[in-house]
């Protein structure tokens, strides 16, 4: 088996894995905000919009042990 | 998984590297393996011609001069043969240039001559009428960095074993010695030499007087770089 | 002292903020000079003959390329990061004495490392890469610079209030990450003052001459590998970090869809790595790479049209703001442009259409939309946003900033269309044959026929320059204007008549 070879299959391996990883993050973006308990991921926006020092953080660093 | 990584920035980083590192490890790493080897009649650069492609890249010549023959008839038919990938074997670093405002100069060596260099780098737009490009005076005064270029062949032959004073083979079947100095004296002895040759050529009374007492103007060096692109 | 509340602290941002606007001036002046040299040559001497070495355009081509990469962009980035970083993390840097610290030594050494870039061009020194043009000593320098901006970055994230990180962080990281990958691997070079001979001799030569560890093909994959990338974390990245807090922040509005936003950066990192390879088709590299690289091309629109149509589509149904307020006016032609040129460039990469546009002027046209267009207007609208804020004052003149958005667009309108012509006419003229198969045009017929055209780009660019110190003057005035309330400040910026 020379490189070319190897190179072609781990091509192929990593491409099946990167289709695997990119679906599963689109369910996952797309499907567990919706669950109860899951990730509104709209909400990030605010980060951005109250962003002053005293705004209440989105998700405050004191969560951490929330799970 | 995704969200604990969206909240954990050092994972999340490492994440993003392996992401943008992917394209580079499946397509760049494995042709390094496959080294670029000369192709028969390429050999490496003497001390002079070095000595110009310094002067070549110091004056980004490159920003305007292209160093590819594409496979194209109407380049092949303007340029010469279209280039191969071991004709750059010792071009560290490579010459291609990303936009053509002037035309290409890979081959330029073989039908342009020292003469007609030294008169269009003094007046471009004399030599050929309408060319944008700037006049290089200065080359005549500056003079050129022999102990560089000399530098730079003894870091090439000791770090990549570009074959200086070995016989490489040529395209007649003959070989070829690319002569490099064993002392900095000897490196400018055998620049000069090749000046010599050069100055022979020129008209301009000063880069001949100069090279008559030892020095080497910049643009001798660039000369022989460019008649030595075939 | 102790009883004032927590603020933002803006000194680093405001130090970057100078010199975005001091580099820029310099590297669009410089681009104005060069333009004008290709079109009249007699502006190669315009210091006369004595200084020609210096003011003659294959000298200062790589200072202007230089100035505005690394100069203007990288000054704006950090400008804006040391603005957004602690405004999405919820953490002032004034709580952090080595936060503070390396900020102010992140932009001593940036100064040094301008100097010596720009002194260093000047005499030639160059490697002749592009945008990789420093020598080894600043090379070193840059690292170390880079370095600084990596410990701000994760310092910063190190102390936050905010545990999720905002995706303009993200990008962030990502150009951190990045450009270090790239600089490091396209700069790999021995200094040739290691070299000894059998005489015993070493240190020969200039000190600061080195050799690149890579030769010929190998040197050109890692150059454009990197050069194409320079511009994908130099000039798309950190600019959709922009865009992404500035245009909610100004109009108020929550982006789009966050979760759009998401998909993208993650298609933008994978696939943008690959597209290297356009800048060599019909060289001598490997043709799968070629061909890969092309395709990688067309696959980049995805993530590049998500981002942008992402910040169109936050603006719905409040597009009577890109009428009322220049700064929006800014942000959506931005991303209009960003649309536009990462629909151009995968066309460019086509390989047949590739044959006509490489070498020519139609690639230099493609570079000046994305950057003029995109990158430049969106780092004027971010300072514009951050003026008031940074400064507490209101923007100075709003209807300064309304003409010099018409002038700008109309001076990007007037590159890029020029360049258009002119590289297809020549791209179009070096492969014409006559009837007897024989080249139609001499290579100097394709020069002088482009003369117009450069004319053209000439006062577009000049246009440009003159819109950038409107800019200047709007800013510097700014920081004298009415001063401002802290409730004003919530979204649209307040300016001036």
């Amino acid at each position: 088996m020379n490189i070319a070879e190897l190179q072609a299959y781990g091509y192929f391996a990593l491409v099946l894995l990167l289709v695997v990883v990119l679906y599963s993050y689109i369910y996952h973006l797309y499907s567990t905000d919706k669950k109860k308990g899951g990730h509104d991921y709209e909400k990030f926006s605010n980060m951005a919009l109250n962003d002053d020092i005293g705004d209440a953080p989105v998700t405050p660093m004191s969560d951490d042990k929330e799970k | 998984m995704f969200h604990w990584l969206e909240k954990h920035p050092f994972f999340f980083a490492v994440g993003v590297f392996v992401t943008i590192a992917f394209a580079g490890l499946v397509e760049i790493l494995p042709n390094f393996a496959q080294a670029s080897r000369p192709v028969i009649g390429t050999a490496p650069y003497s001390t002079l011609e070095l000595a110009g492609r310094h002067v070549y890249i110091k004056n980004s010549c490159n920003a305007c001069h292209s160093q590819l023959v594409r496979p194209f008839k109407s380049e092949t038919d303007r340029y010469g043969h279209y280039s191969l990938s071991g004709e750059y074997a010792y071009d560290r670093p490579f010459l291609w240039g990303s936009k053509r405002t002037g035309p290409d100069l890979m081959r330029v060596g073989n039908y342009r001559t020292t003469d007609w260099h030294e008169n269009h780098m003094k007046s471009p737009s004399g030599v050929v009428p309408g060319s944008i490009m700037p006049a290089y005076t200065w080359l005549f005064k500056n003079k050129a960095d022999i102990n560089t270029a000399y530098a730079e062949q003894l870091t090439v032959s000791q770090f990549f074993s570009t074959p200086y004073n070995k016989p490489v083979p040529m395209k007649d079947g003959s070989t070829k010695i690319v002569k490099m100095g064993a002392s900095t004296a000897e490196a400018n002895a055998l620049a000069l030499a090749e000046a010599k040759v050069i100055a022979a050529d020129m008209k301009d009374q000063d880069v001949k007087d100069a090279v008559a007492n030892g020095q080497i103007p910049e643009i001798v060096a660039l000369i022989a770089y460019m008649n030595s692109l075939k | 002292m102790e009883n004032r509340p927590l603020e933002y602290d803006y000194t680093v941002a405001k130090m970057f903020m100078f010199t975005t606007i001091a580099l820029g001036i310099v590297g669009m002046l410089i681009g104005v000079i060069l333009a004008f040299e290709l079109a009249f040559p007699g502006v190669n001497t315009i210091l006369g003959q004595g200084l020609a070495e210096f003011t003659n355009y294959s000298r200062l081509r790589p200072l202007h390329t230089d100035a505005v990469i690394f100069g203007f962009t990288l000054s704006g980035i950090w400008a804006t990061w040391y603005y957004v970083g602690q405004r999405v993390l919820k953490v002032s840097m004034a709580e952090s004495g080595f936060l503070m610290f390396i900020g102010k030594l992140h932009f001593v050494l940036y100064m040094v490392v301008v100097v010596a870039v720009v002194a260093s061009l000047f005499l030639g020194i160059t490697t002749s890469k592009e945008y990789a043009e420093f020598e080894w000593p600043i090379d070193i320098a840059v690292v170390v610079v880079w370095v600084l901006f990596g410990v701000s970055i994760f310092g910063l994230i190190g102390i936050r209030r905010e545990k999720s990180l905002y995706i303009s962080i993200w990008y962030y990281i990502a150009t951190f990450l990045g450009i270090a990958m790239l600089y490091l691997f396209n700069n790999m070079e021995i200094p040739t003052m290691l070299a000894t001979n059998a005489a015993g001799e070493s240190g020969i030569g200039n000190w600061w001459h080195s050799v690149s560890m890579y030769a010929g093909t190998n040197d050109a994959l890692v150059e454009w590998w990197y050069g194409h990338n320079a511009v994908a974390f130099g000039f798309t990245v950190p600019i959709v970090a922009m865009i992404y807090y500035f245009l909610p922040k100004e109009s108020g509005q929550a982006i789009y869809s966050y979760k759009l936003s998401l998909l993208s950066f993650w298609g933008l990192m994978f696939v943008y790595l690959w597209a290297g390879g356009h800048h060599l088709l019909y060289s001598t590299v490997p043709d799968w790479m070629q061909t890969m690289g092309s395709i990688f091309s067309v696959i980049l629109i995805l993530p590049s049209w998500g981002s942008a149509i992402n910040m169109l589509l936050t603006m719905k149904g409040e597009w009577q703001q890109v009428a009322a307020s220049p700064l929006i006016k800014f942000m959506v032609l931005g991303s209009t442009f960003y649309m536009f040129s990462t629909l151009e460039g995968p066309i460019q990469a086509i390989k047949s259409v590739n044959a006509i546009a490489h070498f020519t002027d139609w690639i230099v046209g493609h570079v000046h939309d994305g950057t003029l267009g995109w990158v430049g207007f969106m780092i004027m609208a971010a300072l514009y946003h951050m003026a008031p804020r940074v400064f507490k004052r209101e923007i100075y003149s709003k209807s300064l900033m309304v003409s010099q958005f018409w002038i700008q667009t109309l001076g990007v309108v007037l590159y890029f269309t020029s360049m258009w012509i002119a590289g297809i006419t020549q791209g179009m003229m070096w492969r014409a044959h006559d009837e007897f198969g024989n080249l139609a045009y001499s290579f100097i017929d394709t020069v002088t026929v482009l003369h117009p055209y450069y004319a053209i780009r000439g006062v577009g660019g000049l246009l440009y320059l003159v819109g950038f110190l409107m800019f200047a003057y709007n800013i510097y005035k700014t920081m004298s204007a009415r001063p401002v309330e802290e409730s004003e400040l919530q979204n649209a910026s307040p300016m001036g008549a």
